[in-house]
């Protein structure tokens, strides 16, 4: 028992200097690079659960261990080509409650698909507040490059999104590379696997050691009911020291559509 | 007595001239200012030549593969022997590359038919029906009526297909440029004509996969044939509806000066330019569009009514089921004919002079405008409607999840070819032979 408390101890210190672990366990997802239709909405709810995470307060930050983060996500079609998606970020957890954790708002433009590139592209801008005690850093920026290509029954999509620090420990940091890439196959029309990955690597020109970077893998399942519903549900680990170790995820989305449906349009 | 002959080399092209030449090459298409479609066409033009024959009377058509890639051209909705019909499945020597080949044969029935490419595509969509080669072909009766005072051909095309996502899970074809005669809206000269005249139009949609709706504004289309085949009832419609490969052949009485635009119903299609303006002499502005808001289209209109007058009882029916296999969400779908794929499916025989009846039963959510070759069909059967008679094709269009009846005789031994006219799946295996006993 006693030893048990000095390797606590021990890993608690360790956390303790990792440069700002903040995870962005609210919105667990590596972007495709279509938009949402003009005068459509998707609405989505993003359910992660960290059944093995973070278990100590650090630097006044909530543990992850057991949160639960409910994450709703409005995401509205502008053009053709264009999209902006609005975040509510919330956390429950044992002693704290249901807590309302931030707010982002994410425009994209993507390459429409008259330009016939070979890949589809995409960039997103993602800018939002966050609660101190879910994330030192409060104010954020990111832009995420989206690359994406459907092969047949594979599916290879690529983020290497780069994140700025506006308010919060990070903001010596400069820009930081979390890049984002998922496999996914066809097993039918309507079941897909695949295999998810997230990370961390730290600043530009200066990354953490392998230990300290943020690292999860999911294995993930999507399943295309209809055109209608959009189904994800994953379970990832995180095999490094700054990662939490286990997590669920879920994403269920509603397309809404806002046309009024004529056969001559 | 029917002649036909497709001959390769040069040996006979030294025996006597050809009727006709036909090139075939790559072109630039100007379809709108400063907006060109790189592509392959009939003698550097989009549509190529219209080709005018007698029926029954022989002709020598030479033509010049001047491209890459081996080719073929089909005379659609011509009863020839498979040798000469165009298709490489039924016997038709391939046109290799900088080859030339020349076709022989006694055009026959009447009627507005049409020419074009018959090759693999597959996911080059620069190739097959995805290129500008198509033409009209007119075979004239002995004895033409000529009820009309100006005779038009249009022909509605689609370009600068990419493969997208489509909502039943699969990559279709999409395409940026949709043309009449190969010009975009507002780009050339429009149609002239006269107050008082009767104008006939002869329509052929040859979209590589898209069903396209017609409407000339201020005006009514007063169909007199379908796929070159007079009907039973002439009918006044407001809009035309032809699925790739479909012929209309349409009267209409000018009678409403002004300027008009003739053009797809569906906004988004005009909007990628198929329409055409159409000016009455002294008349000219902007020309005029009438936004339908309904599509409407019925094929039994042009039936004949009450009962066949000597019904064939001894039908033999061929069930034919059409049903898709996917492959991925970043493929276009694989297509079965009674569960197999070209060049795995079934080959029914055939017995010459008998009568069949073909059912097909779409079982899929894609709509197939389905050929068969070298013969007519009558309609017999629609979805949800009482047996029918009276209306000749060589394509029809099957709704998603309908079955359709049609009736043909086997009248023109040799290899039959029967397809979906959609480049995409005729290219993805749906496609059969029948074969005479």
């Amino acid at each position: 028992m006693h030893n048990r408390k000095w390797w606590i101890w021990i890993f608690a210190l360790l956390c303790a200097t990792l440069p700002a672990c903040a995870q962005g366990n609210y919105e667990i997802q590596v972007y495709g690079a279509d938009t949402i239709e003009p005068k459509s909405t998707m609405v989505e709810l993003h359910s992660n659960y960290t059944p093995d995470g973070q278990k100590y307060m650090i630097d006044g930050v909530y543990p992850t261990n057991h949160q639960e983060h409910e994450t709703l996500e409005i995401t509205q079609g502008l053009t053709s080509w264009s999209e902006v998606g609005f975040y509510v970020f919330t956390s429950e957890q044992n002693g704290h409650g249901v807590q309302w954790v931030g707010d982002h708002i994410r425009p994209r433009v993507r390459v429409p698909d008259s330009w016939h590139w070979p890949v589809g592209v995409s960039v997103s801008t993602e800018i939002g507040y966050q609660r101190a005690v879910y994330s030192p850093d409060t104010w954020t920026w990111e832009i995420r490059p989206i690359i994406d290509k459907y092969l047949g029954r594979w599916y290879l999509a690529f983020n290497p999104a780069l994140e700025r620090t506006w308010h919060g420990p990070d903001v010596a940091q400069g820009v930081g590379f979390s890049p984002a890439a998922k496999v996914g196959y066809d097993f039918s029309k309507k079941v897909s696997g695949g295999i998810e990955y997230y990370a961390d690597y730290g600043r530009l020109g200066d990354f953490y050691s392998l230990h300290n970077q943020q690292q999860q893998i999911f294995l993930v399942t999507d399943l295309n009911v209809s055109p209608k519903w959009e189904i994800n549900i994953g379970v990832g680990v995180g095999p490094t020291a700054a990662t939490d170790h286990w997590i669920i995820k879920g994403i269920l989305g509603r397309h809404f559509n806002w046309k009024k449906e004529s056969p001559v349009d | 007595m029917t002649v036909a002959s497709a001959a390769l080399g040069g040996r006979a092209q030294q025996i006597a001239p050809a009727d006709y030449t036909i090139d075939i090459a790559a072109y630039a298409l100007e379809v709108a200012p400063r907006r060109t479609i790189k592509t392959i066409a009939y003698n550097r033009q989009v549509p190529g030549p219209l080709l005018r024959f007698k029926e029954g009377q022989p002709v020598t058509i030479d033509v010049t593969n001047q491209t890459g890639s081996s080719e073929v051209v089909h005379w659609h909705g011509l009863f020839l022997p498979p040798q000469v019909d165009g298709a490489m499945e039924e016997g038709t020597p391939a046109i290799p590359a900088g080859g030339h080949a020349r076709y022989t044969f006694a055009p026959r029935p009447a009627g507005f038919r049409w020419y074009h490419t018959h090759v693999f595509a597959g996911k080059d969509l620069h190739r097959g029906q995805y290129t500008g080669e198509h033409g009209f072909l007119l075979i004239e009766p002995r004895d033409n009526p000529g009820h009309y005072d100006q005779e038009i051909f249009l022909a509605l095309h689609d370009w600068d297909a990419a493969l997208l996502a489509s909502a039943d899970g699969a990559m279709d074809p999409a395409y940026n440029v949709s043309t009449i005669n190969g010009r975009v809206l507002g780009f050339g000269e429009p149609l002239r004509v006269k107050a008082g005249q009767q104008v006939l139009f002869q329509i052929l949609n040859s979209s590589p996969t898209e069903v396209h709706w017609i409407a000339l504004a201020g005006h009514l289309f007063n169909v007199i044939a379908l796929d070159g085949n007079p009907v039973a009832q002439p009918q006044l419609v407001s809009m035309l509806r032809l699925a790739p490969a479909e012929r209309v052949s349409a009267l209409v009485q000018m009678n409403q000066p002004g300027a008009w635009v003739l053009g797809e119903v569906r906004k988004h299609i005009m909007a990628a330019g198929m329409g055409i303006a159409l000016e009455y002499a002294g008349s000219s502005g902007q020309p005029r569009w009438d936004q339908p808001e309904e599509l409407s289209w019925d094929y039994l209109r042009f039936a004949a009514s009450g009962q066949t007058a000597a019904p064939v009882t001894d039908v033999v029916t061929i069930p034919l089921a059409f049903a898709s296999k996917f492959a991925g969400h970043g493929a276009m779908d694989h297509w079965t004919i009674n569960g197999k794929s070209y060049p795995d499916t079934d080959s029914p025989t055939l017995t010459e002079g008998r009568r069949y009846r073909l059912s097909f039963i779409n079982r899929s959510t894609n709509d197939h405008p389905v050929h068969l070759h070298r013969h007519s069909f009558e309609l017999r059967r629609l979805p949800g409607r009482p047996e029918t008679h009276g209306i000749l094709k060589d394509t029809v269009l099957v709704d998603a999840q309908t079955q359709l009846d049609v009736e043909f005789t086997a009248n023109d031994p040799g290899a039959t070819l029967f397809h979906c006219h959609q480049q995409n799946h005729m290219d993805a295996g749906f496609m059969m032979l029948f074969r005479y006993a």
